[in-house]
């Protein structure tokens, strides 16, 4: 597996993609800031969505236990999977059980996590993707590598090409709206042939025990609605304990995610239509173990707006498909090394740890801490690379020694005036590829402190 | 209560004690809160605003005869075409969804009119309440969709909104902010992705 630094490279080849990708995202940044100033409080709207979502995590086991009572006395099914094999299996079992093989379905991150689709594909059913992103993805049979667009990384002239081979639009057809105008007469026949249908789930409310899903291109709807199967699925983590605080949830997620006052459609389920059965499947996988963790638990109250991944310069600059995470970014950074620390290793360290992702998010996960606090489980358990151990040993031992640290600066500033391209552009130190010294200071400042102490007048700091 | 036929009750026993070992530290109470959205002014212009913003379209009738006027005028239920209305006095209807015994027959329904209850000014949203469709996908198969408001049922934000439903009686309620959009394909924004490809609230006094 290639690591995030080498796949990036590989994304920043294509210079002319790469600022497009960068410009792309940067606009819907843009937008969330404009939307974001008009809502007066927004930063004590932040911080109550952050203390309801540890008061709900806190006691989670029994709002899932309200929520599935309430869901059940309202028709719907509850089941619980472990893990992402339960899960899928599950979902399996239900669709066999009504003979359905054909699923439409609309988007839901926790289904990429769990690899349902291709579990259904390979047990004989055929899954339809119904977000237009998605759609486009699947297609070109790829994962999605934005959590919110997933195909951002596609120009619409390759979108165009899709299309053109799986849907017949005319060749060389690039135009957005015509394109949009193909799915939706392709889909619009899927939703009304489809005997099962599957969404995500946004939140979960506790006291009344319905879903809620907010889509902006009404799929999800199409899908909840039309099919005389609905199957939900969910993480643990999606429980509210009231339906006062989707206000708080809501006012934040659009602005946030797409920079929308609010998405087009924000449906609350209560169990099924007349004549429709309705499955809520709630899945663990993983959620319980980080909500163990006394330094990393706050991951679990991600929203999974993708603010993070919008405003992260790494992620803006190499694009969702150099994290070998199913979610990328942020984010996805902090969510990894819980699934698999030693796979993921290279995640953490993709980052500047500039506090950006932590800055926008919604619910206040202090992502960019996370990062760090990830870095030094990772040195920890001895996955860091040989040249980085080497190179951190012997800083960390020139910095404890205060005589050894001013030696080596002085040696430092010395040789780097002699010999400066060679000590930071060689190949071992690829930190030099992209970047270039400030001029250095002929003295340090600690002689220049001590000679201002002397003379009272500030030394000069250059040759 | 019907429960879990695969997976069961042990893999739900065994989730729910071990989300009972979290970590959550600090003040876990459940938060007292009030966010009001202030310093919107005139709550019915502001709601046009904002749904204009997204894509939708805002009519300030001065009653009910006045908003049935206003549709007549535009055009927008000339036939041909299936109309299905649930407000008769305003808009009257050729296609009764209410007699359709699937859903899929609303199929070629070209415009919807429905009641929403509550219309936020925040957002340009409607409540639509669709506990008592025959079939609530009618909302999302129609080509274009008329949400009718009442001017004092415009609130100013989300908070205020939750305050006036009760959640007792419905199976299933909508916020509907403008027509259905996508920007998938290079952040470009299209109207009219899956669901209804405009939509009209007529605001009544």
């Amino acid at each position: 597996m290639k690591s995030h630094a080498v796949l990036a490279a590989g994304f920043l080849k294509d210079a002319g993609r790469a600022r497009w990708h960068d410009e792309a995202l940067w606009y819907v940044r843009e937008k969330r800031d404009r939307l974001v100033r008009s809502v007066p409080g927004w930063e004590e709207l932040r911080d109550t969505a952050h203390a309801i979502k540890r008061h709900a995590l806190a006691n989670l086991s029994s709002y899932l236990e309200e929520f599935e009572r309430n869901a059940a006395a309202r028709g719907a099914v509850v089941h619980y999977a472990a893990d992402a094999g339960e899960h899928n299996r599950m979902i399996l079992d239900i669709l066999r059980a009504r003979g359905a093989r054909l699923l439409a379905k609309s988007k839901s991150m926790l289904t990429e996590e769990c690899g349902l689709n291709d579990f259904l594909e390979s047990n004989g059913v055929e899954v339809v993707e119904t977000d237009l992103g998605e759609r486009i993805i699947q297609f070109a049979r790829e994962r999605p590598s934005h959590i919110v667009m997933p195909a951002i990384h596609k120009k619409k002239e390759e979108v165009g090409e899709i299309f053109h081979r799986h849907l017949g639009t005319a060749a060389g057809e690039s135009d957005p709206t015509a394109l949009t105008r193909a799915a939706r007469v392709h889909l619009r026949e899927k939703f009304l042939a489809a005997p099962a249908g599957l969404s995500g789930v946004n939140f979960a409310v506790a006291e009344t025990g319905a879903i809620i899903i907010c889509t902006n291109e009404g799929n999800a709807d199409l899908v909840t609605s039309l099919p005389d199967v609905h199957i939900a699925v969910m993480g643990v983590e999606k429980l509210i304990p009231r339906s006062r605080d989707l206000s708080v949830f809501l006012r934040l997620l659009a602005r946030s995610a797409t920079g929308q006052p609010v998405t087009a459609y924000t449906s609350h389920l209560l169990g099924p239509r007349p004549g429709q059965e309705m499955h809520i499947v709630i899945v663990d996988n993983g959620r319980s173990d980080i909500l163990k963790s006394a330094r990393f638990h706050r991951a679990a109250f991600c929203l999974r707006c993708a603010a993070c991944l919008n405003t992260c310069p790494v992620f803006r600059r190499s694009g969702g498909h150099t994290y070998n995470y199913v979610i990328p970014g942020p984010i996805g950074t902090i969510l990894a090394p819980h699934r698999d620390l030693k796979k993921y290793k290279d995640m953490p360290f993709a980052s500047s740890l500039c506090g950006s992702c932590s800055a926008v998010c919604p619910v206040k996960i202090d992502i960019h801490r996370q990062i760090v606090l990830w870095r030094n489980e990772i040195v920890e358990a001895g996955y860091l690379g040989r040249v980085k151990s080497a190179v951190l040993k012997t800083a960390t031992a020139v910095m404890r020694n205060a005589r050894i640290f001013t030696a080596a600066g002085a040696l430092g500033r010395r040789a780097l005036r002699l010999a400066p391209r060679f000590f930071y552009n060689n190949r071992l130190t690829i930190w030099g590829k992209t970047r270039d010294l400030p001029q250095l200071p002929a003295r340090s400042f600690r002689s220049q402190y001590k000679a201002y102490r002397k003379t009272g007048k500030a030394g000069e700091s250059r040759d | 209560m019907k429960t879990a036929r695969v997976g069961g009750q042990t893999a739900k026993q065994a989730i729910l004690s071990r989300l009972k070992e979290h970590a959550v530290a600090g003040d876990t109470a459940y938060p007292a809160y009030s966010h009001p959205h202030t310093g919107q002014g005139d709550l019915r212009q502001a709601f046009k605003g904002v749904l204009e913003s997204v894509g939708g379209e805002c009519w300030l009738a001065g009653d009910r005869a006045g908003a049935r006027e206003m549709l007549a005028a535009s055009g927008l239920m000339s036939p041909p075409g299936q109309f299905c209305s649930y407000v008769e006095d305003i808009a009257p209807g050729n296609f009764d969804a209410e007699a359709a015994a699937d859903v899929r027959e609303c199929r070629d329904v070209r415009v919807a009119v429905l009641k929403g209850e509550i219309g936020v000014a925040e957002n340009g949203a409607v409540w639509v309440d669709a506990t008592r469709l025959r079939h609530r996908g009618l909302l999302f198969l129609a080509e274009s969709l008329v949400l009718v408001v009442d001017g004092n049922a415009i609130v100013p934000d989300m908070e205020s909104a939750y305050a006036r439903i009760d959640f007792g009686p419905v199976r299933s309620g909508y916020f509907i902010s403008g027509p259905s959009k996508t920007a998938d394909i290079e952040q470009c924004l299209v109207i009219g992705a899956h669901g209804a490809r405009s939509l009209v609230v007529i605001v009544i006094g």
